[in-house]
C-alpha cells in the first residue's frame, strides 16, 4: 500500500510529501489528496519545510481498524505537532483539512504560530433547510465538477487520461471522506462554540468563485475565529492552491512573514 | 418445495418522458408523479394477491424499497402486519426490511416479533444489505454498511432470543442500553432467518449461521457459485452438509395457458429490469463504499481503456434484457405449465438444488387479473411436481460470527 516516504505517528503510518527547508509548514488535504506534482508545494516550500500528511485510508495511507472518526483524525494531527521539532508550526489545512486544521487550533493553539484555512468546511452557519456544503455525494459528477472549479475544463481532473493507480487513489479518497463525513454532513455542531479558543494569527482564503462553500460562508467562518483575516483569491473556485498557485503561495507566504 | 409469490408493488404509471427525462427513477424522482389513489388500488390489488395465495397455499414475500418507481413498500414491518392478520395459513417471508439503513435494529426486532405473535408463528425474517440509492434515501453512509449489516443481525437475533429482562449492547455501529422487547417472539428460539446475497463473503457467513441463502434474479451459475461457497464454508467448520431448504431461487415466473400466453404475459415483468432500475450515477456507480477502490475506479473512465471492464453490480447487466435472453439465463421463467415446470426443474438441476422458489409474478403493466391467473396456474399445474425440500441435519444452534 505505502508509496513514497512514509511518517509514523502514534504507530500509524502516513504516507507523507516533503518539499523545501525550514520552518515546518503542515499541510492538511482536502477532499483529495496532495499531488506531489502541485507547483504550489514548490512555491511554499521556498519558506519552510512543507510537511504534507495523508490522513488515514486516504492516498496510500492505511487506515487502523476503527480509525473511523474525524475525532481520531484531530487526536492523530495533535500527536503529529507534538512530534515536529521546535516550539511552533504554522498549519494550513485545505477543505475538509481546514476543517480538522481548525479543530487542531481550537484545542492545541499554543503549538501554533500560524493557522492558514483555505475554503475550509466543519461548520454549519444556514438554518435546517439551508445546506451550506455542496453534498458532493448526492449531487451529479457534473454539478460538483461546475462548482468546484473556476475553470473545471482547465482543472478538473481528466479520469479517461488518469492512471489507474491515480483512478484507485482518487476512489480511496472518496470512500475515505465519505466514511468520516457523510453525518453529520461536512461539520462539527459543537465547533462553531469552540472557534473561539484560537489565538494564533489565523488568514481564511478563499477561491471567489467557490460553490462547495461560498465566499459567505467564509466570511461566517472568519467572523467566529477572534482576530482572524478574510481573503479572496480570484479566479480560483474550491482548489485556489491548484487553480491559482502564484498568487495562493504569495497570500500564505506573506502572511507567515507577518 | 415451497413456493413464495413476491410483488415489489411497482408504480409502473408516470410518463415515459418524465422517466426517460430523469437521471434517477428512485430517490431522487418526485413524489407528485405518484397519484395516492392509484397507489391505494395498486395495494389494494397486491394485498388481494397475497390473501389469494393464502388459499393456494403459496407462502408470500414482504418486501421493503425506498422511495421510487420500483416498489411501493417504503416499510416491510407495516405490510407484515396487514398479512399476518390477513393471511391464515401461509408463511410470511420478510425480505426484507432495509436493516443497513435503520438506526436502530432493536426496533425492527420489535415489528418483527409482533408480526410473529400476530401471525401466531408464521413469520420468516430475511435481510437484505440494501446499497445505492436506498443509501441515499435511507440518509445511512454507504462506507462500511457490510459490518452494519451483520451487526444489526446479531442485535436482532438477541433480541429475539432473550427473555429474561433487559440486556445492553454497545456494538460498534449501534448502541442499545435497555433491550426487552415486548411481545417476545412466538417462534422459539426465533423464526428462521434468511438473507438475501450472491456475494461469496456474506453465502459463506449465511452457510455458517445456518441462515436461508436467496438468491434474486441472479441465473443458475451465480447462485450455484453461492451455494457452493455456503457448503464448503459449514464444511470448514465441521457443520453438517445442508439440505434444499437452506437454498431459495428467485426468478421473475408467468404460468400461462400456453407458452405464447406465458411469455407474453410474463414479459411484462421485465419492465421491472429495463425501467425501474435507473439510477444516477452519484447513487449508483459513484457511491463510495459499494465497491472496493480499486474495482470502483474503473467507473470514474467514461471511456474504459481498451480491453478493460468497467465495475458493474450484477443488476447493471439485466437492463435492456429480452425476454429470450431472460429465460435463457435463468431470469425469467415463462410459459405453458410444462415449460415452466422444465425450466424451474433445469434451473434446479444447474444449481445442485433449492427448497424455495421465489416468484416474482407481477411487475410492471402486468394487472392484476393476469397476475392473480398466473398464480393459480402455477400453485394448480406446477408447484405440486416440483420436488420437496430436504431438511439440514439438526446441528448445534446458529452460531454468531467471530
Amino acid at each position: 500500500m505505502a508509496s513514497g516516504e512514509l511518517l509514523t505517528v502514534s504507530g500509524i503510518e502516513l504516507e507523507i510529501v516533503r518539499r523545501g527547508a525550514g520552518r515546518p509548514i503542515v499541510v492538511l488535504h482536502g477532499f483529495q489528496t496532495v499531488d506531489r506534482e502541485a507547483p504550489y508545494l514548490e512555491l511554499l516550500g521556498r519558506h519552510g519545510e512543507v510537511i504534507a500528511p495523508s490522513s488515514p485510508g486516504f492516498g496510500h495511507s492505511p487506515r487502523p481498524k476503527d480509525f473511523d472518526t474525524v475525532f481520531d483524525l484531530v487526536h492523530l494531527y495533535l500527536e503529529l505537532l507534538d512530534t515536529l521539532a521546535g516550539d511552533k508550526v504554522a498549519l494550513v489545512g485545505f477543505s475538509f483539512g481546514g476543517w480538522l486544521a481548525a479543530e487542531v487550533a481550537a484545542a492545541c493553539s499554543h503549538r501554533l504560530d500560524k493557522l492558514v484555512l483555505v475554503d475550509p468546511v466543519g461548520i454549519k452557519i444556514g438554518n435546517r433547510e439551508t445546506r451550506d456544503i455542496l453534498d458532493v455525494f448526492n449531487k451529479s459528477p457534473d454539478e460538483v465538477r461546475r462548482r468546484s472549479w473556476h475553470d473545471p475544463d482547465r482543472f478538473a481532473p481528466d479520469f479517461n487520461t488518469m492512471s489507474d493507480e491515480a483512478l484507485v487513489v482518487y476512489a480511496r479518497n472518496r470512500e475515505a471522506l465519505c466514511l468520516y463525513a457523510w453525518h453529520p454532513y461536512m461539520y462539527n455542531p459543537q465547533l462553531p462554540r469552540w472557534l473561539g479558543r484560537i489565538k494564533v494569527p489565523t488568514l481564511l482564503l478563499w477561491g471567489e468563485s467557490d460553490q462547495v462553500v461560498t465566499p459567505d460562508y467564509g466570511r461566517a467562518y472568519s467572523r467566529l475565529i477572534p482576530g482572524s483575516r478574510f481573503e479572496l483569491i480570484e479566479g480560483a473556485g474550491h482548489h485556489p492552491e491548484i487553480e491559482q498557485p502564484e498568487v495562493f503561495a504569495e497570500r500564505v507566504s506573506r502572511f507567515l512573514e507577518e | 418445495m415451497q413456493a413464495w409469490y413476491h410483488c415489489e408493488n411497482v408504480y409502473p404509471f408516470v410518463p415515459q418522458e418524465v422517466l426517460d427525462r430523469a437521471d434517477s427513477v428512485r430517490a431522487s424522482l418526485p413524489n407528485k408523479y405518484c397519484d395516492p389513489k392509484i397507489a391505494a388500488d395498486l395495494f389494494e390489488e397486491c394485498l388481494d394477491e397475497h390473501l389469494l395465495c393464502d388459499d393456494l397455499g403459496i407462502n408470500v414475500v414482504s418486501i421493503e424499497h425506498h422511495s421510487g418507481i420500483n416498489s411501493l413498500y417504503g416499510a416491510s414491518p407495516m405490510i407484515l402486519g396487514i398479512l399476518a392478520r390477513q393471511t391464515k395459513k401461509v408463511r410470511i417471508l420478510s425480505l426484507g426490511t432495509l436493516i443497513t439503513i435503520r438506526p436502530d435494529p432493536v426496533r425492527v426486532a420489535e415489528e418483527y416479533a409482533t408480526a410473529d405473535v400476530i401471525s401466531r408463528g408464521r413469520l420468516d425474517i430475511g435481510f437484505v444489505k440494501s446499497g445505492d440509492s436506498e443509501m441515499v434515501s435511507g440518509n445511512a453512509n454507504p462506507v462500511g454498511y457490510v459490518d452494519r449489516f451483520w451487526e444489526a443481525i446479531d442485535l436482532i437475533q438477541k433480541t429475539l432470543t432473550s427473555h429474561e429482562g433487559a440486556f445492553s449492547w454497545e456494538g460498534k455501529h449501534f448502541t442499545h442500553r435497555h433491550v426487552n422487547i415486548w411481545p417476545p417472539v412466538y417462534q422459539r428460539p426465533h423464526p428462521p432467518m434468511w438473507a438475501a446475497t450472491g456475494d461469496p463473503e456474506t453465502a459463506a457467513e449465511l452457510g455458517r449461521r445456518s441462515m436461508v441463502n436467496a438468491l434474486v434474479l441472479r441465473g443458475p451459475e451465480a447462485s450455484k457459485r453461492a451455494f457452493d461457497t455456503y457448503r464448503n464454508a459449514r464444511r470448514e467448520v465441521g457443520l453438517p452438509a445442508p439440505g434444499t431448504d437452506r437454498f431459495a431461487y428467485a426468478a421473475l415466473c408467468y404460468v400461462g395457458d400456453t407458452d405464447e400466453e406465458g411469455v407474453r404475459v410474463g414479459s411484462k415483468t421485465l419492465w421491472f429490469l429495463n425501467t425501474s432500475l435507473k439510477q444516477s450515477p452519484q447513487m449508483s456507480k459513484f457511491l463510495p463504499g459499494r465497491m472496493p477502490p480499486e474495482v470502483a475506479a474503473q467507473n470514474y473512465r467514461s471511456q474504459p481503456p481498451p480491453g478493460a471492464q468497467g465495475a458493474r453490480r450484477p443488476a447493471d447487466s439485466l437492463i435492456g434484457i429480452t425476454a429470450e435472453q431472460a429465460i435463457a439465463r435463468g431470469i425469467l421463467c415463462a410459459g405453458n405449465p410444462d415449460t415452466v415446470y422444465k425450466q424451474i426443474m433445469d434451473i434446479y438441476d444447474k444449481v445442485g438444488g433449492f427448497g424455495h422458489f421465489i416468484f416474482i409474478g407481477r411487475s410492471g403493466f402486468l394487472d392484476h387479473q393476469e397476475a392473480e391467473k398466473g398464480i393459480r396456474l402455477l400453485a394448480k399445474e406446477v408447484l405440486p411436481r416440483l420436488p420437496m425440500a430436504t431438511p439440514t441435519p439438526a446441528a448445534e444452534p446458529a452460531r454468531a460470527a467471530d
